[in-house]
C-alpha cells in the first residue's frame, strides 16, 4: 500500500494536466511560479494600485470621457474601414514632405530596411525610444544579429527599457517596463553598468541614467522610435513620453526611422484631441503627457537640429488579417495599459507570465491573433472573463468578448483537445434533457458518499479541490424541494 | 516586400470584403446617468495655467510688461550661476532685451542661428530661452513650434528651461490648441510641452529631469 | 404579477436554500411565482469554455422551455445566469434571425433578483432582520454587464441590525470565472485570497452576494484556509429575521 501512493498521485498529475485543462499549462506553469513570489506580487500591486488610482481621479474630472470613448471607437472603426486609403494618404504626404515611406509586410521586411540604411549610413550607434511594435518584431536582436558585421550599438533610451536592457530582461507592462523589478534589483543593475556601486535611491539611480544616456543621445547616428499615432491627413507621426527621451531621439540624430503599425492610424489631425486626452489619462493618470509630440517630415529649410532623414515603416505583421473580421476590434488598442492595471488575472501573474511582448487582456487577445493560436493556445484562457478590461479601455474594446470568440475559434479548429472536447458533448446532451439531469444529479449525490477529502481527485475536481473546499452536492435539489412544496 | 500596390492592395481586399459588424459597441459603461456631460468652462486661464504648471513641478508667474520679464530670467540666469544660455532666434525674444544684460552678468547668449555644431551649444548651456506659439490653461502646456530660428533641442536639452509668452497666446483648453492645425501644413515639429520631464520608471517614485529640463520656468507677460 | 423562476443548475444542486429564500420573499410580495420544471442549465460553461454550438443548443431548450408559458418576468438570483441569457443569447445567436430574435425578446424579460425587487416590484425594505456586519460582493456580469450596483446595497440598508461595510478593491473579481477556476486553479485562488485579504481587513464577519457561484468560490478558499466567515446569497438575507 506504500509503494502504490506515489504512483496513485502521479497518475492523478496526469489526469490533471491531461483533463479539461489541456493547452493552457503554459500560461499556469508561469502563472504558478508567479503567484508566488512575493516580491513579484508587491511591485506589481505598486504599480496596478497607483495606475488604476491615478487614472480613476482624471477620467473621473473629465465629464467628457463617455462621449470621448464612443468618438475614439468610431474613429477607429472608420479607419480600419479604410485603412488602404487612409495608409496611402499618410504615405503620400510623407513623401510630400520629403520622408520616405516603406511597406513590410512583416518583422523581416522592417529588420532588413533599417539594417540596410544603418550600413549605408555607417552608423554605429542607434538611440531607440520606447516601442512595443519593435519589441514584437525583436529589433534589436534580430540587427545585432543579422547585421552583427556593422557592430551596432543598439540603446534603449527609455529608463524603464533602457534597465531591462542592460538586465537581458524584456519589459513586462505596455507603460511600466520594469515594474516587475525592485529598487534593490535595479540598483544592481546600474551598478554593474557604472562599475562602481550605487546608492539605492531614486535620485541617485535617475541622474546616473541621465548622464549616460546623454552621451548616446548626443552621438547617436540614427534615432528609432515607434509611433503612437499617425495622422493620414498631414503625415504626422506622434510620438508620447514623459522622459523626453523620443523627443532626444528624433531632434539630435541625423536620420529618424519610425516603426508604425498599420493600426495606428487616425484619419485627421483633430482626432489627435481625442486620443491623446484618453491616452495620457488612462495610462498614466496625466491630463497630458509631458512631451506630446508632433513629428510630420524630415527637418525643414534652415533647421540647425532635427532628423534630416525620416523613415516611416509602415509595418503590417499580421495586423491585416484581422480587418473585416470579428476581431478587427483589436486593432483600435491605443497600447494605454489600463487593460493592464485593472485585470486581476495581470494584478497576480505580472506580464512575463504571458510568455508574449503584449501581456495582460490585449495581450490575450492580440498575441494568438497576430503569431497564430497553435502559438499560444494558452493566452485566451488566462481570464475570468470579468470584463474590467473592458470597462477600463478608453476605446471601448470588448476585451473578454474577443477572448471569448477566440476560445470558441480554438474549438472551432479542433484546438481545445479531446478531453474538453468529450465533456461538453456530455454536457450538452445532459442538460438538454431534464431526464438525463435528473439523473446525473442522483448519481453525482451517490458518488460523492464515498469521497473523502484528502484524496486527490481526478480532473477539474482536483484542481478545485487542490486549493479550497468543494461543497457537497444538496441532499435534495431545488427541483425536488419545489415538488414537495415551499 | 516594398511593393506599395500590392501591399495596399490586400488591405483593400481585406477592408472590403464582407464587414464584420460589431455586437459591441462601446455603451453606457463609462456614462453614469444625470451626469454633467462637459468640463466646466475655464474662467481665469492665466491663473489656471500657472496652477496645472506649479502642480507638474513647474514654476509659473504672470508679469505685467517686458521690464518685468526680462528680469525674471536675468533672476533666474543668477540663481543658476549660469555661463550660457541658448535662446531661439525669433523677435518676440529679441524685444525682450536679454542679450545685453545677460553679457553684462557674464552670462553668454547663444542666439539659434549660424551654429556650426548645435548639440555642443545647446548641450553646454545652463539654460534654453523660448516663446511659445500658444500655452495651454487646462493642462499648463506650452505649444512649440519649431522651425529655423527655433531649434528643438534649446528646448531639450539645457536642465533649466525658461519660456517667455505674451498672455494673449493662452488657450483654455487641448482641442482648442489641436484644432489650430485643423485641416493645414504642420511645421516638420510641434509638442505640447507639459512641465518638467519625469520617469516614474523606479518603483513609480518620480524622478524629475529624467532626459529633459527638469527645472521648467514659464513668464505670462501681459 | 405572474413570475418564473430560473434557478441555475448550481443553485439547484448546491444551494437549494437559495432558491427556496427567492420564492418565499417574492411570495411574501404577492407575486405568483412558478418553477417551468424542464428547465436545466443556460449553458454558460459551454459558453466559457468556447464550446459555442453546445451553448447554442442548450440555450435553444432554455429558450423553449420559458416560451412554453406567458409570464410577466423570468426571475434569477444570479447575475452571471441572467447575462447568459439577456447579453449572451443574443451574442451566440447573432447569426441566426430566428433564435436571435426569440432570445432578445426573452433577454428583456430576464431580471436579476436584486434588480427585479427594486426596479419591478418597487421595493427597498423587505423586513429582513440579520445581525451582522457584512460586505457585498458584486458578481462581475451584475457589475459590468447588468449595471446592477446599488439595488442589492439598498435592499441590505433596509435589513434591521445588519451594518453593511466597505472593503478594498471591491470591483476585483472574486476568481471563479466558471471553468476559469478550474483551468488556471493557481491564478484563480491568488485572485481568492486577494479577496480574502480585504474581507479580513474590513472586519465584516459576513460575506454576502447575489451569486452563489463567486461565493462556492469564496467560500471553498474561506474554509479551506480556516476562516469561518458567514457566506450568505442576498436572498437568504432578505428571507431572515421571519417567522419561517
Ligand atoms: S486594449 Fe484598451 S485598455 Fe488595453 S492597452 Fe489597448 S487601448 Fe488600453
Amino acid at each position: 500500500m506504500e509503494t502504490e501512493k506515489p504512483a496513485r498521485r502521479r497518475e492523478t498529475e496526469d489526469r490533471r494536466n491531461e483533463g479539461i485543462a489541456s493547452g493552457v499549462e503554459g500560461f499556469n506553469e508561469r502563472a504558478r511560479r508567479a503567484v508566488n513570489d512575493q516580491q513579484l506580487h508587491d511591485s506589481i500591486e505598486l504599480f496596478t494600485h497607483k495606475s488604476v488610482a491615478g487614472r480613476n481621479a482624471v477620467l473621473n474630472a473629465l465629464p467628457e470621457a463617455p462621449e470621448l470613448r464612443e468618438r475614439a471607437y468610431r474613429i477607429k472603426q472608420e479607419t480600419m474601414a479604410n485603412l488602404d486609403r487612409y495608409l496611402e494618404q499618410m504615405a503620400d504626404a510623407v513623401e510630400a514632405r520629403g520622408g520616405n515611406v516603406f511597406f513590410a509586410t512583416d518583422g523581416e521586411d522592417a529588420v532588413r530596411y533599417i539594417g540596410d540604411l544603418a550600413r549605408e549610413k555607417g552608423a554605429k550607434v542607434i538611440t531607440k525610444s520606447k516601442s512595443m511594435a519593435t519589441e514584437e518584431i525583436e529589433l534589436n536582436r534580430r540587427l545585432e544579429e543579422d547585421y552583427s558585421d556593422l557592430g551596432l550599438e543598439i540603446v534603449e533610451t527609455d529608463l524603464g527599457e533602457w534597465i531591462a536592457q542592460l538586465a537581458g530582461d524584456t519589459p513586462s507592462h505596455i507603460v511600466g517596463p520594469i515594474l516587475h523589478m525592485n529598487r534593490k534589483r535595479i540598483t544592481e543593475v546600474l551598478s554593474r553598468t557604472a562599475g562602481e556601486e550605487l546608492p539605492p535611491d531614486v535620485e541617485a539611480l535617475g541622474s546616473f541614467a541621465r548622464r549616460r544616456l546623454r552621451e548616446k543621445f548626443v552621438t547617436a547616428d540614427i534615432g528609432i522610435t515607434g509611433a503612437n499615432f499617425g495622422v493620414a491627413e498631414t503625415g504626422t507621426v506622434a510620438t508620447i513620453t514623459n522622459e523626453g527621451n523620443a523627443r532626444l531621439v528624433t531632434s539630435v540624430p541625423p536620420v529618424h526611422v519610425v516603426v508604425m503599425g498599420i493600426e495606428k492610424l487616425v484619419p485627421r489631425f483633430t482626432d489627435l484631441s481625442v486620443f491623446v486626452r484618453l491616452l495620457a489619462r488612462s495610462g498614466t493618470g496625466q491630463k497630458l503627457t509631458v512631451y506630446t509630440n508632433f513629428i510630420t517630415g524630415p527637418r525643414g529649410e534652415g533647421e540647425l537640429d532635427g532628423a534630416e532623414e525620416f523613415h516611416l515603416i509602415l509595418m503590417d505583421n499580421g495586423r491585416s488579417k484581422l480587418l473585416g473580421t470579428e476581431f478587427e476590434e483589436a486593432l483600435y488598442c491605443i497600447r494605454c495599459g489600463a487593460c493592464l492595471n485593472v485585470c486581476p488575472v495581470y494584478r497576480q501573474t505580472g506580464g512575463h507570465a504571458y510568455g508574449s511582448t503584449y501581456s495582460g487582456p490585449i495581450g490575450a487577445v492580440i498575441t494568438p491573433l497576430l503569431k497564430g493560436q497553435g502559438e499560444a493556445k494558452d493566452l485566451p484562457h488566462a481570464s475570468s472573463l470579468c470584463g474590467a478590461c473592458w470597462e477600463a479601455c478608453p476605446v471601448g474594446i470588448p476585451l473578454h468578448d474577443l477572448l471569448l470568440k477566440l476560445r470558441n475559434q480554438q474549438v472551432e479548429e479542433g484546438l481545445a483537445g479531446k478531453a474538453q472536447e468529450i465533456a461538453f458533448k456530455g454536457f450538452e446532451s445532459t442538460m438538454k434533457r431534464p431526464v438525463l439531469y435528473r439523473i446525473s444529479s442522483r448519481a453525482g449525490r451517490l458518488a460523492q458518499k464515498p469521497l473523502k477529502k484528502d484524496r486527490p481527485l481526478p480532473g477539474p475536481l482536483g484542481a478545485w479541490t487542490g486549493s479550497r473546499d468543494l461543497p457537497p452536492l444538496a441532499e435534495k435539489s431545488f427541483r425536488e424541494l419545489w415538488k414537495e412544496g415551499i | 516586400m516594398s511593393d506599395r500596390a500590392e501591399f495596399l492592395g490586400s488591405i483593400r481586399h481585406r477592408t472590403q470584403a464582407g464587414r464584420y459588424r460589431p455586437t459591441n459597441a462601446p455603451d453606457v459603461a463609462w456614462t453614469r446617468k444625470g451626469e454633467p456631460r462637459e468640463s466646466e468652462p475655464i474662467d481665469d486661464p492665466p491663473a489656471r495655467f500657472i496652477e496645472e504648471l506649479e502642480a507638474l513641478g513647474g514654476h509659473g508667474r504672470c508679469v505685467g510688461s517686458l521690464d518685468e520679464a526680462r528680469e525674471c530670467v536675468l533672476e533666474l540666469a543668477r540663481e543658476r550661476e549660469a555661463k550660457l544660455l541658448v535662446r531661439w532666434d525669433v523677435e518676440e525674444l529679441d524685444e525682450l532685451g536679454v542679450d545685453g544684460p545677460l553679457g553684462e552678468a557674464g552670462v553668454e547668449v547663444a542666439v539659434w542661428r549660424d551654429l556650426a555644431d548645435f548639440r555642443e551649444v545647446a548641450e553646454k548651456a545652463e539654460i534654453g530661452l523660448s516663446t511659445a506659439e500658444w500655452a495651454i490653461a487646462e493642462t499648463g502646456s506650452l505649444v512649440l513650434e519649431h522651425g529655423p530660428g527655433k531649434g528643438r533641442t534649446v528646448t531639450l536639452l539645457p536642465p533649466t528651461y525658461v519660456a517667455v509668452v505674451p498672455v494673449e497666446r493662452i488657450l483654455r483648453t487641448v482641442p482648442e490648441a489641436i484644432e489650430k492645425y485643423a485641416g493645414g501644413v504642420l511645421p516638420a515639429n510641434v509638442c505640447f510641452h507639459t512641465g518638467p520631464s519625469r520617469s516614474g520608471d523606479i518603483e513609480m517614485s518620480l524622478f524629475i529631469g529624467m532626459h529633459g529640463p527638469g527645472d521648467v520656468h514659464v513668464v505670462l507677460v501681459g | 404579477m405572474r413570475v418564473a423562476l430560473f434557478v441555475p443548475c448550481y443553485v439547484d444542486q448546491i444551494n437549494p436554500e437559495v432558491g427556496v429564500s427567492v420564492v418565499r420573499v417574492l411570495r411574501r410580495l404577492g407575486v405568483d411565482v412558478t418553477y417551468p420544471e424542464g428547465q436545466t442549465c443556460c449553458g454558460q460553461p459551454a459558453f466559457n469554455s468556447g464550446f459555442f454550438d453546445e451553448a447554442r443548443s442548450v440555450g435553444r431548450r432554455f429558450l423553449d422551455v420559458f416560451e412554453r408559458e406567458r409570464f410577466d418576468y423570468i426571475v434569477c438570483p444570479s447575475g452571471s445566469c441572467t447575462t447568459m441569457v439577456s447579453h449572451y443569447y443574443p451574442f451566440i445567436f447573432k447569426d441566426l434571425p430566428d433564435e436571435r430574435e426569440r432570445s432578445e425578446t426573452l433577454g428583456q424579460r430576464v431580471r436579476e433578483f436584486s434588480d427585479f425587487l427594486v426596479n419591478v416590484m418597487g421595493v427597498k425594505d423587505l423586513g429582513a432582520r440579520l445581525e451582522g456586519r457584512a460586505v457585498f460582493h458584486t458578481g462581475c456580469h451584475q457589475r459590468r454587464e447588468l449595471g446592477v450596483l446599488e439595488e442589492p446595497r439598498e435592499l441590505l440598508a433596509s435589513v434591521d441590525e445588519l451594518e453593511l461595510v466597505g472593503w478594498e478593491n471591491e470591483e476585483l473579481c472574486c476568481g471563479f470565472g466558471g471553468t476559469f477556476a478550474v483551468k488556471m486553479p493557481d491564478v484563480s485562488t491568488a485572485m481568492a485570497d486577494e479577496k480574502i485579504k480585504a474581507l479580513q481587513k474590513s472586519g465584516a464577519d459576513t460575506l454576502i452576494s447575489g451569486d452563489s457561484s463567486c461565493l462556492m468560490h469564496l467560500k471553498g478558499r474561506l474554509r479551506r484556509t480556516g476562516h469561518d466567515t458567514r457566506v450568505l446569497h442576498l436572498a437568504q438575507v432578505l428571507d431572515s429575521g421571519k417567522a419561517g
